[in-house]
This record gives C-alpha cells, sequence and structure tokens, in this order.
C-alpha cells in the first residue's frame, strides 16, 4: 500500500499565540484556550499517515478539533506550524510550503471536501448541475454537452434524480444536499476525498445511504478518505482506523473496532462507554 | 510441520480509568493453531475464551505476550505489536473472524453482505455474488432471502450470513466464537459439514463452540481455559 497523505507536527491556534500556549492547553487541563494569552489552540502536533484507498476516522467531541486538521488539509485554515506531505501518482507536494496557485489546483483537482453545512459546500444560487460544472470547468472538460453528461452520471451514481438536475439545491432534501456535494467533489476523481461530519442532523435511513455511498466510492474508485465525526455508529461502519481528539491533541489511535472494543485512554473509554 | 499460529504467554487485563480497577481476562495463554485443523478453546463462562480470539484479531490490545502468525510469504507477524496497516493487510487476506453477532450497512443485500471480503480483494460483483449464493445454498439459507438486507433475518439466519462471509475468502486462519449458538441440529450439521470441508482444503481454526458434542465431532485439539480466579491454565489434552 502507498502512502498519500503525511502530516506531522500540524498545528492551529486562533490569536496571538504565546510561549506558554501548548504548554497550558490540552487533555490534562481539560482546555484548549490559554489562559496567558486567551489564544484558541484548535489543535496541536498532529501526526498521521492516510494510505491509498483506505478511511480514516476522526473522532472527538465538539471543540476538539477534529474539522480544523481537515480544513488546513484543504486550505481552508492555514495552519500555525507543521508540514504536510501529498503524494499523487509520482508528485510530492509539500502542502503548506508551494504558493497559492498550486495550492488552489490541488484543491480542485486533487482533493474533494463535504462539509456539514451544504451551503459551505454548494453555491445554492445555481442549479445542482451547474455546481457540478462549476467543478468540472476547472478541471479538463470545456464542452458543453460533455460537461452536462458528466454531471449526470454523477448525480444518478449519488442517486440524485435526474429531472431535479436543474434546480437549486435549495430546494432539495438535507440528504439530497449532500448527496450533491459528494457528486461535486467527485466530479475531478480526487484521489483523497475529506468528509466533516456529514451524516449529521441527518436521520437514520438517509445517514444509511449515504454511508453506503461513500463505502461504494472507496470499493469502485479506491478513494482514500478522512470522515470525521462524532457518532461512533459511523466511525464502526466506515473506517478502519480512528484517532481520537481531545482538546486539540491526539489522545489514542489505533484500529477502530480496537478503539471502540478496548480503548485504553481514560477519555476514549468515557466517549465510548457514554455511547454504548 | 509449523503451526499457522503460535500465541505465547498471552495475557489480557482491562484497565478501567473511571473506576481505577483492573479487570483480569485471561492469563498465561500459550496455544498453536495448524493448517488443516481446528483448535477449540474451552472453559468456563468468564475464563476470556473471547477475549484471546479477540487479541488474535487484534480487536483487543493484548497486555502481555506474543501472538505469532505466519504470513503466506513465510514470515512471522507478531499480532500483538504489528503495525495498523500490517493487521488491516492480514485481515484483508489471510484472517477472518466470525462473531455472533452481525455487523453491517442496512440496505446492503445478504449476496453482497457474505460477498463484501471478495469485492476488498477486487473480485467482481458478479463473481462475488456467484460464490455467496453457493455458500448460503451450502448452509441452507433460503434463496429468497438472498437479495434482502439481513437486518432482518432471524438469529440462525444471521449467523449463517456471517459464517459464509468468514469463509468466502477462504482465509489461512479462521477465528470462531460460537457460531453455532442459534442454530437448530439440522442446521448445525450443514455448518459442521461446511467446517470440515474447510477444513480438509487447509483452512486453520481456532473456535469457541457452545456445544460440547461439537467439540468432540470437530476438534483437532482442545485448549482449556480455567477461570482467572483459578490461577494458572489448565493443561492442554489432546482428544
Amino acid at each position: 500500500m502507498k502512502k498519500i497523505l503525511e502530516i506531522r507536527g500540524l498545528s492551529k491556534v486562533h490569536g496571538h499565540k504565546c510561549p506558554l500556549c501548548c504548554d497550558f492547553t490540552g487533555p490534562k487541563h481539560d482546555t484548549n484556550i490559554c489562559r496567558h494569552c486567551n489564544s484558541i489552540v484548535a489543535i496541536h502536533d498532529i501526526s498521521l499517515d492516510l494510505y491509498e484507498g483506505e478511511i480514516l476516522g476522526i473522532m472527538g467531541e465538539s471543540g476538539s478539533g477534529k474539522s480544523s486538521i481537515v480544513k488546513t488539509i484543504f486550505f481552508d485554515e492555514i495552519p500555525t506550524d507543521g508540514d504536510a506531505l501529498f503524494f499523487d501518482n509520482n508528485e510530492q507536494y509539500s502542502l503548506f510550503t508551494i504558493n497559492a496557485a498550486r495550492q488552489r489546483w490541488l484543491r480542485n483537482h486533487r482533493f474533494g471536501m463535504v462539509y456539514q453545512s451544504p451551503h459551505l459546500g454548494l453555491n445554492f444560487s445555481i442549479s445542482a448541475g451547474g455546481n457540478i460544472a462549476e467543478r468540472l470547468l476547472m478541471s479538463d472538460l470545456f464542452h458543453y454537452g460533455d460537461i452536462r453528461k458528466r454531471a449526470l452520471e454523477l448525480l444518478s451514481r449519488t442517486e440524485v434524480p435526474s429531472e431535479r438536475m436543474d434546480q437549486s439545491p435549495g430546494k432539495f432534501s438535507g440528504g439530497m444536499q449532500q448527496r450533491v456535494q459528494i457528486a461535486k467533489a467527485l466530479a475531478t476523481r480526487p484521489p483523497l476525498l475529506l468528509l466533516d461530519e456529514v451524516t449529521s442532523g441527518l436521520d437514520l435511513s438517509v445517514q444509511a445511504r449515504i454511508l453506503d455511498l461513500i463505502l461504494e466510492i472507496q470499493r469502485d474508485l479506491g478513494t482514500a478518505m478522512i470522515v470525521v465525526t462524532h457518532d461512533l455508529g459511523v466511525v464502526r461502519l466506515l473506517t478502519g482506523r480512528t484517532i481520537v481528539l481531545k482538546n486539540g491533541r491526539i489522545v489514542e489511535h489505533g484500529l477502530t473496532d480496537q478503539v471502540l472494543e478496548d480503548p485504553q485512554d481514560a477519555y476514549t473509554q468515557q466517549l465510548v462507554a457514554s455511547a454504548l | 510441520m509449523n503451526p499457522i499460529l503460535k500465541v505465547e504467554r498471552l495475557s489480557k487485563h482491562f484497565l478501567l480509568h473511571m473506576r481505577g480497577v483492573r479487570v483480569p481476562s485471561c492469563d498465561g495463554v500459550n496455544l498453536e493453531v495448524h493448517s488443516g485443523r481446528l483448535t477449540a478453546l474451552t472453559g468456563p463462562t468468564g475464563s476470556g475464551k473471547s477475549s484471546v480470539l479477540k487479541c488474535i484479531y487484534r480487536t483487543y490490545l493484548p497486555s502481555a505476550g506474543q501472538i505469532l502468525f505466519r504470513n503466506g510469504n513465510e514470515d512471522i507477524v507478531d499480532m500483538a505489536s504489528a503495525s495498523e496497516h500490517t493487521v488491516l493487510e492480514l485481515r484483508r487476506r489471510d484472517i477472518a473472524f466470525v462473531t455472533q453477532f452481525l455487523h453491517c450497512l442496512p440496505r446492503k443485500s445478504a449476496l453482497d453482505v457474505v460477498a463484501a471480503p471478495l469485492y476488498d480483494q477486487g473480485v467482481s460483483q458478479k463473481r462475488g455474488r456467484d460464490c455467496a449464493a453457493e455458500l448460503l445454498s451450502r448452509l441452507s439459507v433460503p434463496e429468497r432471502l438472498w437479495d434482502l438486507p439481513p437486518a432482518t433475518f432471524s438469529g440462525g439466519e444471521k449467523q449463517r450470513v456471517n459464517l459464509a462471509r468468514g469463509l468466502i475468502a477462504r482465509p489461512r486462519l479462521l477465528l470462531l466464537d460460537e457460531p453455532t449458538a442459534s442454530l437448530d441440529p439440522l442446521t448445525s450439521e450443514r455448518v459442521v459439514q461446511l467446517i470440515n470441508h474447510m477444513k480438509s482444503e487447509g483452512m486453520a481454526m481456532l473456535a469457541i463452540f457452545h456445544h460440547p458434542e461439537l467439540v468432540a465431532k470437530l476438534a483437532d485439539n482442545v485448549i482449556k481455559l480455567a477461570s482467572p480466579s483459578d490461577g494458572n491454565l489448565a493443561p492442554e489434552a489432546s482428544l
């Protein structure tokens, strides 16, 4: 198996950041707010590896820094510290040192992101098909007919009825909006897909459909994914490995069934015990 | 002949931080499993039989001891300390675990649930489903159920779906945790036949059975675990 992503020492601090920030925050102090300068240490010293075709789970409660990790990878946020290497075919990109144009290119062509809120991932003032076309235009398709055909293919793969292609996603149900987001993210066939709480707030039958779709994508396209969720059921069904975050730090990592059935860290034990 | 699996002085205890207690599960377990043979784990409830299987599959992290698995390239891998990716790769190719409970996605048909390990290896859906159908029919799961999601099945039907999924990719080592607990005698006999068939094809198995007569019928050797309070592991007995 080949490595696709290698993250080392990733940190993100919101605020001035004083020398004491990292020493006085974290699970031991049960806070991520520095009491000296009031900076918020969203994540600190995060290291992880992702291999081709695997799904890695990031779990933890609200505010633990789960989303900050995927947002920095997707260039939505600028990290305070740390390195990330992305391996793509024979190329290797150091994500936080390449220039903005290169970052934009990776974001548009090689990464896909599905946000918890469809408002972040979709443009509601254009049609569902238009949303996908927008991303396709950034890749190699320019012919109107080709773009429309490909958009239709993507929507049908994510089970969005073709007759709704020309409607605004604002008119769709929550589950369908998420499926349009997934179709959009997949438009350029990215080798890396980031999923941020994609099933939160959806009812159970709709959740099942989306989880099912995610596994199908992994199986058919071999896409590597990072799945951020606070739902242990989602972690259990989707992921092979999981990391557990608390106050912006990794407190435990391991095979998903091991983390859920034989958690080692006190916090993970508490998290698992309160969920089952 | 070299064993495919050799467990040495395996111990497992759980440290429950919230309560500040250490719960012992199994202690000083030694066992060997050979290709084409079935080793049965017996012992009273609470003696740690399931924990031994889960440690071997790395669902539990062993507290002490070694779990030496001989992979397809004749390399020895210690499951207790192997990297996460090594374990995932062994689970994909070599080691399968059939538990009493079936975890699967709600919308998948029984055929796809059973064929999933083959899909993971890149087998086409058509071929995967054919293999799944053959196994399900050998286990007398009625054909009318094959296209339905197993969530609605009876306990015994689910158990056979689970067993079929464990067997389909022909793992080199199969871990079985009470695979016949809720089956009637006739169906149980079909399972016995299938297990014997897989043994004759060279599959190594380590199993926990609910019924002593199944141990007598299927096991080539028996490892008896004592309850943790009773002290040491009881000596190995050969049938």
